[in-house]
């Protein structure tokens, strides 16, 4: 048996015992869920403004608040769309302190390099960024003990680097990205980049250990994030997160619920989001898997509606038209 | 007690009194730039005698061990290096572990193996002994082999984390401890370089764990690809590390990042290869780092390369 089917077969096994089999189960109450489509075409654009009039419409208080911007910015590559543009991440640093905010830090705990050359330390970022935009290698430095307020993973508590502790709002910058392991890559999957290597080592085979959708759960009931920004302009289907290709998409798609976010890019992406194991698990605890709890406002969503290649695998996880 | 192995007796950074064994290198800068980098290092000691990785955070094990190390071979008066030495006996455990820092001793296990070959290399002979035997039990996970991949999962390295699988820096550096302590030819040593050797991408370079996904080849990263082949040396058939050892010494002019650029030159250096370019690089990279940028532990690396002395090759 393969390495990763071994991972693979435990996380499968222990969830199916964990949560009763891949039935939906109770759901969060319906709630409505703001998710905004805002046009990207290229990197191209200036998007600043763009991004605070939508944050401040969605009610997000940034004044003088320290704000810590989480990308997903793992392995600087020049030909693969890894990582979160950086022109998106300077968009949101600037419509931040556009907005008010005290602080804004840029913060990522690459799972894949511990060189920080290659992660938000990269020229590619800094030369794009404010001079009052710190960013943070999370993957050397303090850390706090918090509890694991999910308990699927056995592990009492979570080391968070201290600047994710330590923020007053926690913006989620994922990229729009297959992922070999889980099927997508979004939100949720984002947050093990909180975690320092230093703690977890790289990759955080820890969190493999302990069942990787185990891991998105219990960090997705412990860690609180105020709003999330997902990079859709262009994405990587196919093999990802590393290894896949390039797939434009032309989109951002912004929300203060995660799980919306997620649910409504799975469905841009082509996938039935109700067919992924840990968003319908986490849709017990947060509320958007509901297509019909999701408010769409912005661009029609049919406009940037898509078909990810995907290993074979994670076929089964298609489904629509939903837009 | 025998505290500097090898210690320093020379005034600082005069280089007619340090035996670094490249003169050709130590002439490309003056000793007042190296004295510079050194005191900037210095600059982020913390009153309770380590260094933190960054500004503004704690200290932690690995920035002070680097940072007593590179004080050591840049040949700073040894005095200057007890403080940090102090700190990482203090950190060590009972059971010779070495966690991340004071508050979190049982984390980041992994920092045992730079703590035994900081310890040994300054002659702390029972601390190194505790944590030489720590790492000799701690044992990665393994799975079945599978003859459809061309890794062997059978083989035992060292992982980050107890209970998880081996990787390659971990590994690496577990080996390197081992090395210089005499244990190379110790089974878990051999069985190290086995490991090591499975994870070698075939076409040169070491990604941070396997060689290839799915029949793919991953991608080769500088530093965990200086790291092996330094961890390497020494033990078998050089020619079986040549495709990885041609690819840095040809592309060292494209490193950029401080980390790469050290572990280049310290590998092209053990094997006795020209490490110019990288060293070059290396000087204007940490010469010119922001603060933000300024990694005490990659930044401690690149003096240990500066220096040219061997500190991780027996």
């Amino acid at each position: 048996m393969k390495r990763r089917e071994f991972l693979k077969n435990t996380v499968v096994l222990a969830n199916a015992a964990a949560f009763g089999g891949l039935t939906h189960g109770a759901q969060q109450a319906s709630v409505p869920c703001p998710v905004t489509l805002l046009p990207m075409p290229d990197y191209g654009r200036d998007m600043e403004k763009e991004i605070a009039a939508i944050m401040a419409g969605d009610g997000l208080v940034l004044k003088g608040k320290k704000v810590l911007l989480k990308p997903n910015f793992v392995e600087a590559h020049p030909e693969r769309p890894i990582n979160t543009n950086p022109s998106v991440i300077a968009g949101v640093a600037h419509a931040c302190l556009r907005l008010g905010a005290a602080q804004v830090i840029v913060g990522e705990a690459s799972g894949h390099r511990r060189d920080p050359w290659f992660s938000v330390l990269n020229p590619s970022l800094r030369s794009i960024l404010d001079k009052k935009v710190r960013c943070v290698d999370l993957n050397h430095g303090d850390a706090v003990a918090v509890p694991n307020k999910g308990g699927l993973t056995g592990l009492p508590h979570f080391y968070l680097a201290k600047p994710v502790a330590e923020a007053d709002v926690l913006i989620n910058l994922p990229k729009m990205k297959t992922h070999h392991w889980v099927g997508v890559t979004l939100c949720l999957k984002n947050l093990f980049g909180v975690l320092p290597g230093i703690y977890y080592g790289w990759p955080k085979n820890l969190l493999h250990f302990r069942g990787i959708e185990r891991s998105i759960l219990d960090l997705a009931r412990t860690v609180k994030v105020h709003y999330s920004i997902i990079d859709g302009v262009v994405g990587m289907e196919g093999d990802g997160p590393i290894m896949g290709k390039a797939k434009p998409v032309g989109a951002l798609v912004l929300s203060p619920f995660p799980l919306a976010a997620d649910a409504t890019a799975a469905r841009m992406m082509g996938f039935d989001p109700r067919k992924i194991f840990y968003l319908v698990q986490a849709g017990r605890f947060l509320p958007g898997l509901r297509q019909e709890d999701v408010v769409i406002r912005g661009e029609r969503p049919g406009r940037f509606a898509t078909r990810f290649d995907c290993l074979e695998e994670f076929k089964g996880m298609r489904g629509g038209p939903f837009f | 007690m025998h505290f500097l192995r090898g210690g320093f007796a020379a005034p600082f950074f005069c280089p007619h009194f340090l035996n670094l064994g490249y003169n050709d290198d130590i002439m490309e800068h003056s000793a007042s730039e190296t004295a510079a980098l050194v005191e900037r290092l210095r600059s982020f000691s913390l009153l309770d005698g380590g260094l933190p990785y960054y500004r503004g955070n704690a200290s932690s094990a690995e920035p002070t061990l680097l940072a007593a190390l590179a004080l050591s071979v840049s040949g700073a008066p040894a005095e200057r290096a007890k403080p940090l030495l102090a700190w990482a006996q203090k950190l060590q455990n009972p059971d010779g572990s070495v966690g991340v820092d004071p508050g979190h001793r049982d984390q980041g296990v992994w920092l045992t193996a730079l703590g035994a070959i900081v310890l040994h290399h300054f002659g702390l002979a029972e601390n190194a002994k505790r944590a030489l035997d720590f790492l000799l039990s701690l044992r990665s996970v393994t799975a079945p082999k599978d003859p459809r991949l061309r890794q062997d999962d059978t083989l035992t390295g060292w992982p980050w984390v107890p209970g998880t699988f081996g990787w390659v820096e971990p590994t690496a550096w577990s080996l390197i401890a081992l090395s210089l302590s005499g244990l190379s030819g110790h089974p878990r040593a051999e069985e190290g370089v086995r490991f090591l050797v499975d994870r070698q991408i075939p076409s040169g370079g070491w990604n941070y764990g396997n060689p290839a996904l799915d029949g793919k080849e991953l991608l080769f990263f500088w530093d965990t690809t200086g790291l092996a082949l330094v961890a390497l040396h020494g033990h078998g058939d050089p020619t079986r590390v040549g495709a990885s050892l041609e690819l840095i010494e040809k592309n060292q002019g494209k490193i950029e990042s401080l980390s790469g650029l050290s572990w280049a030159v310290l590998c092209l250096k053990g094997y006795g290869r020209d490490a110019g370019r990288a060293r070059v690089k290396l000087l204007n990279v940490m010469g010119s780092l922001r603060e933000e940028e300024f990694h005490a532990g990659n930044f401690a690396l690149g003096l240990i390369a500066l220096s040219g002395k061997k500190v991780f090759i027996p």
